[in-house]
């Protein structure tokens, strides 16, 4: 028996009652979208004579007296054919082969994509970017042509650098680099902003620009790094406890 | 909020028993985490420990586009939630007193969140610099 307050969805409340369910592309900041379907649970109830059916827990509201197995057998065979297509779609991500060990299965049975990327097709970056406001990458093609870019293959006029999509990728396919104060991603060069002090890069200028915009957070904020900035409360903060000693003595 | 954080820093001897105590009280996977609270110096001798304000206003809230960063009612703190944190290193940017900080060692960031009400660093300050109390 497990609480759950309405239009929560069951992978959540497995998760808070710490019952382990494999799940590659589900995360907190994004819409769920079962677009890896390992996260697949068997629900029946009471009153339905025995029957039982397949639902991706990560999209299936919680139901009063729905019951709800994890791990069965059936389950076991889904999860694992599963992961052999994964294998055979991205058989160098590490994280794939963790997770297919996991479930016994240490090769595909299908023909491998040789030079194929590690893309598992779970739409992270694409809801996080859409999370964020910026819609800047998509899914371009169809079938088996089917990848994650920007629009024309071009850079993305609306990617700002935030490296979101990067960050959130469970198998590391987008590439970045940070260079002597540019960022490179998804072809596109952005400026970093350089500490005035120290010379340490942060974020890029056109994501400080869309907080600035969006947030109202004042512009001075993002001319120093962190370090100088506690370096400057210390000093404000030290000239304040000099005044007050003065006062005292 | 009935609690306050308090910071003395004319009390503050730089012993960096704070720092200690906030690196094993985050202790994952048995390694330290990074400590949200640092003695720095201005002059000889002089100290300032340096840890987040909980500013009401607070930037990294406002820089957060995930809704990772929340206040929490109870202990008056801004608490990170890494489930919904993307790393995006906006809040480290955003904040004015540079107290986000990013954890090399554990690769995600991290930020004062008062122990969830019971401030380790607090209870080990040798010279009561570091004071949590009840306000009001």
């Amino acid at each position: 028996m497990v609480k759950a307050s309405e239009g929560e969805m069951l992978l959540s409340v497995l998760r808070r009652e710490g019952i382990d369910v494999p799940a590659l592309c589900d995360h907190a900041a994004i819409e769920p979208n079962g677009s890896c379907r390992l996260c697949t649970v068997e629900i029946t109830k009471e009153g339905w004579d025995g029957w039982k059916k397949y639902v991706t827990s990560c999209l299936y509201p919680v139901e009063k007296g729905l019951i709800v197995s994890t791990h069965t057998e059936e389950l076991t065979e889904i999860r694992k054919n599963i992961l052999d297509l994964y294998l055979a779609r991205c058989p160098n991500s590490d994280l794939i082969q963790k997770t297919a060990e996991e479930y016994g299965v240490y090769a595909t049975s299908f023909e491998t994509i040789p030079d194929g990327d590690n893309c598992i097709m779970c739409y992270a970056c694409t809801r996080i970017c859409d999370a964020l406001g910026k819609s800047a990458i998509a899914a371009v093609m169809r079938g088996h042509n089917k990848v994650i870019a920007p629009p024309f293959g071009d850079e993305p006029p609306d990617c700002i650098g935030c490296l979101s999509c990067a960050q959130i990728c469970p198998t590391d396919v987008i590439k970045w680099n940070d260079k002597g104060g540019y960022r490179t991603i998804w072809n596109k060069r952005f400026e970093l902003i350089t500490c005035k002090n120290c010379g340490k890069t942060t974020i890029t200028r056109e994501f400080a620009d869309y907080l600035i915009e969006k947030r109202n957070i004042p512009e001075e904020y993002f001319e120093i790094c962190d370090e100088c900035k506690r370096k400057d409360l210390t000093k404000k903060m030290g000239d304040l406890v000099e005044q007050a000693r003065e006062v005292t003595l | 909020m009935n609690f306050r954080f308090e910071v003395i820093p004319s009390l503050c001897i730089g012993c960096r028993t704070c720092e200690l105590a906030c690196a094993f009280t985050h202790t994952k996977d048995r390694k330290p985490g990074r400590s949200r609270i640092y003695p720095i110096s201005y002059a000889p001798d002089r100290y300032v420990p340096v840890a987040c304000l909980q500013c009401d206003d607070a930037a990294c809230i406002k820089s957060c586009m995930f809704d990772a960063l929340k206040r929490n009612e109870i202990t008056g703190s801004i608490d990170l939630n890494l489930e919904r944190c993307v790393k995006c290193m906006a809040c480290i940017a955003a904040c004015p007193f540079g107290c986000a900080l990013l954890d090399d060692t554990h690769n995600e960031v991290v930020k004062c969140d008062l122990c969830g009400g019971n401030p380790a660093c607090a209870q080990f300050c040798p010279t009561k610099a570091l004071v949590y109390k009840r306000i009001g």
